[in-house]
């Protein structure tokens, strides 16, 4: 071997290369560009007027006020649980905590239908909970009590999951030292543990808001479907689709991707800074 | 302040970490707790912390009972083995954080909160570092942080768990140095955890030697040093090696040699000889206590440790380089200090 030869190549060639990259582009072009850029322009092929009619229509006011209203009872309910059940699992030894982390991942392998079905089960009209609460006046089903619990179900993991890895890896040292130079459990909390998780948290609650708003299936379910009421963005599109109109449901689903882009450009930004913060953390 | 700790016990589920330690320490001392790891050290640290409660016993602060105060109302500066610093503060912040969060009535003003923190990162030396996070110092620097925001509630008790434990060498001989002179400025009662019985040795004014939830001995470093309480402390502190000797009719013999001292009112039977390298003196064959075989010989700074073996057993002997020794020699030794035990307790031997 002469010492002008080229060192031997660890990865791969150029035109592996070139077709590992491509196969990647072509595949988010075909499943995801696509039929994203289709969605806006399905929306806006009949003019802006069509589409910004369908969009003041009082039904789909009332679907994209439900979703927000819906998203934004869920969201904050299951910020607080994530945070609690993370707190528990990384900080504390108890019985049962095994058992904990695999029921907080259920929501991911049960079908969201099987979910809906559940509430169905648990406050529907042959049920015990359901008359009860109804004679006392408060409507599960059919009604946004029962839009908020499927919602909740099926969106629980996702700020736990964040925050579980991050605060077992940071342990309790801070908190011990917290408490050692005076602070009270409250004070420690808003001061030394919040703090350290806030990105993973808020990174946490955008992946849990987007699920939330696209939620159809176990919504579906509960939701009973009655128009101006209990249609969400999701619902709504498919009752507009079934009736063949075509542009209305383009145009509210425009608005959901747009929600959907809006959360994803928040991600990646949060990402950003979040990768910052966790190599200096990792430094530390 | 005094400590003094009274029969503490600590028991995790079925694993005992503590077993009836009573110690006291006196105003301004230095303490070292030293043992291998799962000795308890460090449960006895959190323990006078206030980070964990005893199962039985009692700690006391300046004469008064603490066993159930709260970590909170103890005062107890703690500087912990990573340093715990709050990363999304910045050092400045980290050394305010004790003033900051106290209650309101208690509580001086922003600027004497940031006057004094600015004072206690002058003492540790890092001035101008106020603007840095944790993650923008240096292992050294961190420890000096950590030390800053413990002392920044004028702590009754200085508590220390592995304080050089994650610094190289160098930083470390330095930190030693450098606490030491802080602890004769500042006063505090101080006790740290360490597993590094050189930094015990060199840094504390007594050394609390413990094994599996006892301490073994109490005592300042030249004592622990020359007169272990125990079989353990002569293993865990400093080189020795153990020989195998026996007693007859009060002679303590090794090898069929007669060391020529004496133990009274002890039954015959086999004892253990403990002897330090630098306490052998090394001979012409024949002329010691027994004569040994040269395994190896290995060059340790300025001196070498002689490996031998002998009808006892083997031992390190240390000489100075003139000496000319190779492998495969047979060289005479014999012992100008050395101590006695008998299943891990001291047997008084005299001349």
């Amino acid at each position: 071997m002469s010492f002008s030869a080229p060192s031997p190549r660890v990865t791969e060639g150029p035109i592996t290369r070139a077709v590992l990259i491509g196969t990647a582009v072509l595949f988010l072009a075909v499943f995801l560009f696509v039929p994203l850029a289709g969605v806006f322009f399905e929306a806006f092929r009949r003019g802006i007027g069509v589409y910004l009619a369908a969009l003041t229509e009082p039904e789909a006011v009332s679907a994209i006020q439900l979703t927000l209203l819906v998203a934004g009872i869920s969201v904050p309910l299951n910020a607080v649980f994530g945070v609690a059940a993370a707190w528990s699992i990384a900080k504390f030894e108890f019985p049962g905590k095994a058992m904990l982390v695999t029921l907080i991942d259920l929501p991911f392998s049960v079908s969201p239908v099987v979910a809906g079905l559940v509430y169905v089960l648990l406050f529907g009209a042959g049920s015990v909970l359901g008359p009860a609460l109804e004679d006392m006046g408060i409507r599960v089903l059919f009604a946004v009590p029962g839009l908020v619990l499927a919602t909740v179900f099926v969106t629980l993991p996702f700020v736990a999951r964040e925050l579980i890895p991050l605060m077992q890896e940071q342990g309790t040292a801070s908190e011990e030292a917290a408490l050692s130079l005076g602070a009270g459990g409250w004070q420690t909390f808003w001061r030394v543990t919040l703090p350290s998780i806030r990105w993973a948290l808020l990174y946490g609650v955008l992946l849990c808001n987007a699920r939330a708003m696209g939620e159809f299936g176990a919504v579906s379910v509960v939701s009973g479907h009655i128009r101006g009421e209990t249609n969400t963005m999701p619902l709504y599109v498919e009752i507009l689709y079934n009736e063949y109109n075509f542009a209305a449901a383009f145009a509210v689903s425009s608005v959901l991707a747009l929600l959907a882009i809006l959360t994803l450009g928040l991600k990646g930004l949060l990402e950003w800074r979040f990768a910052g913060e966790l190599a200096a953390n990792r430094r530390h | 302040m005094d400590l003094s700790i009274d029969r503490v016990t600590k028991e995790f589920g079925d694993f005992s970490a503590l077993h009836e330690v009573s110690l006291d320490i006196a105003s301004g001392e230095l303490i070292a707790l030293l043992g291998p790891s799962g000795s308890g050290k460090t449960t006895l640290l959190r323990l006078i912390a206030g980070l964990e409660y005893p199962s039985s016993g009692r700690i006391l602060f300046g004469g008064e009972d603490a066993s159930r105060t709260r970590i909170q109302d103890r005062r107890v500066g703690f500087v912990f083995q990573h340093y715990a610093l709050f990363r999304h503060m910045k050092v400045i912040d980290n050394v305010a954080f004790g003033l900051d969060v106290r209650p309101g009535r208690d509580r001086p003003g922003k600027s004497e909160i940031r006057d004094r923190a600015r004072e206690l990162l002058r003492l540790v030396q890092l001035d101008g570092l106020e603007d840095r996070f944790p993650s923008q110092l240096s292992g050294g620097q961190r420890q000096r942080v950590a030390l800053a925001r413990a002392l920044a509630i004028e702590p009754s008790v200085l508590l220390l768990d592995e304080p050089f434990g994650a610094l190289d060498a160098q930083v470390r001989k330095e930190l030693r140095v450098w606490l030491r002179e802080l602890h004769d400025a500042t006063g505090h009662t101080t006790v740290f955890v360490t597993h590094d019985q050189e930094e015990a040795l060199e840094l504390a004014d007594r050394v609390v030697v413990m094994s599996q939830g006892r301490i073994e001995q109490a005592d300042t470093p030249a004592r622990v040093y020359d007169s272990p309480a125990s079989e353990f402390v002569y293993r865990f502190v400093g080189e020795s090696s153990r020989l195998k000797a026996a007693i007859v009719q009060g002679a303590v013999r090794m090898g069929g040699m007669d060391l020529g001292s004496r133990v009274e009112g002890v039954q015959d039977g086999p004892a253990d000889v403990y002897v330090r390298p630098h306490a052998v003196e090394l001979c012409e064959a024949g002329a010691g206590f027994l004569t040994g075989k040269v395994d190896h010989v290995r060059r340790n700074g300025g001196r070498q440790i002689v490996s031998l073996s002998s009808p006892a057993g083997g031992l390190d002997a240390e000489a100075s380089l003139a000496a000319q020794i190779v492998p495969g020699d047979a060289v005479g030794f014999r012992f100008a200090r050395w101590s006695l035990y008998r299943e891990g307790a001291p047997l008084e031997a005299a001349p």
